[in-house]
């Protein structure tokens, strides 16, 4: 165990954070998921000792490090706007760190040369910040972070202000640099797609608390609760009322309709399902899923390869088809068809009084 | 509209050239010359150079930490101390000369001050004083808003890359406030320059002793030695027109005002 993070609260004007606790390993891409104004950037700049949290502590490798100060932890911050100094050249923003710590002209010199080989961009050590496009200016914000060797860096939102292909990129330059350096990397996100190809471990944040931590297929699958849901996209969200029924439970929704979940929970739910699990068919669909609905299609929403088409089955269902099969299987407005999916694709989550 | 209000405009722009270029004709040349060269006024520009330069260096050496405490701070009475900062910037100056000469004149502090050696009432210690006083608040306004406009998160990147506060705010902060420190600076410095009503309530208006260039004016006024006023006011003029210059220069990257 690497960072402990332990009921961390702090307030800061009107917003606060309020018992924030999770681990990172060594060597781990841990990212940080929530909406904006979730207290995601606070979270990242308590770890990094800016703001001192008002209770709770922060451990590295079992040293206690929450009051220590920022140059003491050696934990690198690269913002989402990377807050180059725009008064010194590109070759002095990478060696800020080093003059700082009084080591040789030559050595700080060399040192620059060799991250910014590593980054690709030498080519740019002496010009202005000011002159640089936001890739470019994120890579060195990276090189001026890493050439500390830091033990943690942390990313604010890193994508954000790059255009789709650009953050293509970038996210595979992360991957390459997060395997190349072996540096711990906390990065905060709304973007849930930047999650799959780099995370080890995710936390869902909301409202300055942390909802949930774990592996992004199982907060994938399992979401705590609706928040959780609604904010991975999951596209179905169905209210209804669980009871047991051998060794599945019944979920009786609006309409009356009633759909089997692998699951043992009762009382008053919110079942999620994944738009893609759902299959759709113009005669019912005999296998082993033990859900098949009748319905009308009441709506089809393009996006780029795919259909969202959107069934009332009693409720709205959602399901996800590609433009191929929607085609094959002639489905349009007022089709009548069958949506199939399997007991164990549903996911149960109790309502408590939300 | 159009031809209204740019006639309007050439109208005023063509008055204010008018006027000052009346006074500084009004001597003949070899007589502005003459007035120029006398002791009186050489005493003036000195004077004024002197304490200018020695009061404005107060204000920068003043202003650069306290409005950074302004600007980044939190702090109980906040809004009270930059109202109270605020004050001197709409009080006439001669209100504020007549402030500082009470506390000087009559209280303790100002005996004490007096007994120690370092004379405020009527001497050109006290010109330094009034010009302080009156400027401070101006210099402090325009370093705070230029701070202001200086996102933080640069310190936060340099404390964590090893930075001190302190080497954080030099290394980083000053440098980018530098346009804002130029034109604060600048104005300071000018408005030093042409100084009057405090000056004249403190430092009194003594011929060749607390004698600035704005004192000289009206001294050789009230005696009637036009010629002397003029060329003092020349002079006012040429520092102002300069000082206008190096602010636009610097005005598009400062938030002056």
């Amino acid at each position: 165990m690497a960072l402990h993070v332990e009921s961390v609260a702090k307030t800061l004007g009107d917003f606060s954070l309020r018992d924030i606790s999770f681990d990172v390993k060594t060597g781990e891409y841990f990212v940080i998921l929530g909406p904006t104004g979730a207290g995601k950037t606070i979270v990242l700049e308590t770890i990094a000792g800016i703001h001192a949290p008002d209770t709770g502590r922060i451990c590295w490798d079992g040293e206690d490090i929450t009051r220590s100060e920022p140059r003491a932890r050696n934990i690198g911050v690269v913002y989402q706007d990377y807050m180059l100094f725009p008064h010194l050249t590109v070759e002095d923003n990478i060696g800020f760190g080093l003059r700082q710590w009084r080591i040789e002209r030559s050595t700080i010199h060399t040192s620059v040369e060799e991250i910014a080989n590593l980054l690709d961009i030498r080519n740019l050590l002496p010009r202005f910040p000011g002159t640089l496009s936001g890739g470019e200016q994120q890579r060195v914000a990276l090189a001026r972070a890493l050439i500390l060797k830091p033990r943690v860096l942390l990313l604010d939102e890193p994508m954000n202000a790059l255009d789709t292909a650009t953050r293509e990129r970038m996210r595979k330059e992360l991957s390459r640099i997060h395997r190349l350096t072996g540096t711990t990397v906390i990065q905060i996100t709304h973007h849930f797609e930047d999650v799959f190809m780099l995370a080890d471990r995710i936390a869902i944040m909301k409202n300055g608390t942390i909802v949930q931590v774990g592996e992004p297929s199982e907060v994938f699958w399992h979401p705590i609760d609706t928040f959780v849901a609604e904010f991975l996209g999951i596209g179905n969200l169905i209210k209804g009322v669980a009871r047991r029924s051998g060794s599945l439970t019944k979920i009786t929704a609006e309409g009356k309709v009633t759909i089997l979940a692998a699951s043992e929970t009762e009382g008053p739910v919110v079942a999620t399902l994944h738009a893609e699990d759902v299959i759709v068919s113009k005669a019912p669909f005999t296998s082993s899923a033990r859900n098949c609905l009748p319905g009308t299609v009441i709506d089809l929403v393009p996006s780029r390869s795919t259909i969202k088409i959107i069934i009332d089955v009693g409720f709205p269902l959602v399901a996800l088809l590609t433009r191929e099969s929607c085609r094959e299987l002639g489905i349009s407005q007022n089709s009548n068809v069958y949506a199939t999916f399997k007991a164990s694709a549903v996911h149960v989550i109790p309502v408590n009084g939300e | 509209m159009r031809r209204f209000s740019l006639s309007l405009a050439f109208f005023i722009f063509l008055v204010i050239l008018i006027v000052l270029i009346r006074l500084i004709i009004y001597p003949p040349l070899p007589a502005l010359a003459t007035s120029l060269a006398s002791p009186e006024i050489r005493f003036a520009i000195v004077l004024s150079l002197v304490t200018s330069t020695v009061s404005t260096a107060i204000c920068v050496a003043l202003a650069i930490p306290a409005s950074y405490a302004l600007a980044r701070y939190n702090f109980p009475l906040k809004k009270l101390v930059n109202l109270v900062l605020t004050i001197p910037l709409a009080l006439p100056p001669l209100v504020a000369g007549i402030a500082l000469l009470i506390f000087f004149g009559t209280t303790a502090w100002g005996k004490a001050l007096d007994s120690l050696g370092f004379a405020v009432v009527f001497t050109p210690l006290g010109i330094v004083v009034a010009e302080v006083f009156v400027n401070l608040p101006y210099m402090i306004r325009i370093l705070k808003s230029s701070y202001a406009a200086i996102n933080p998160r640069y310190e936060n990147v340099a404390k964590t890359l090893g930075c001190t506060d302190t080497g954080a705010f030099l290394q980083v902060t000053l440098p980018l406030a530098r346009p804002g420190l130029i034109a604060g600076t600048t104005i300071t410095w000018a408005k030093s320059m042409g100084e009057f009503g405090a000056v004249l309530m403190l430092a009194g208006a003594t011929t060749m002793r607390t004698e600035t260039l704005p004192i000289a004016l009206y001294l050789n006024l009230s005696t009637g030695d036009l010629d002397l006023a003029v060329a003092a006011s020349v002079i006012l003029i040429l520092i102002s027109l300069a000082a206008l210059f190096v602010v636009e220069h610097f005005s598009d990257e400062a938030h002056v005002f």
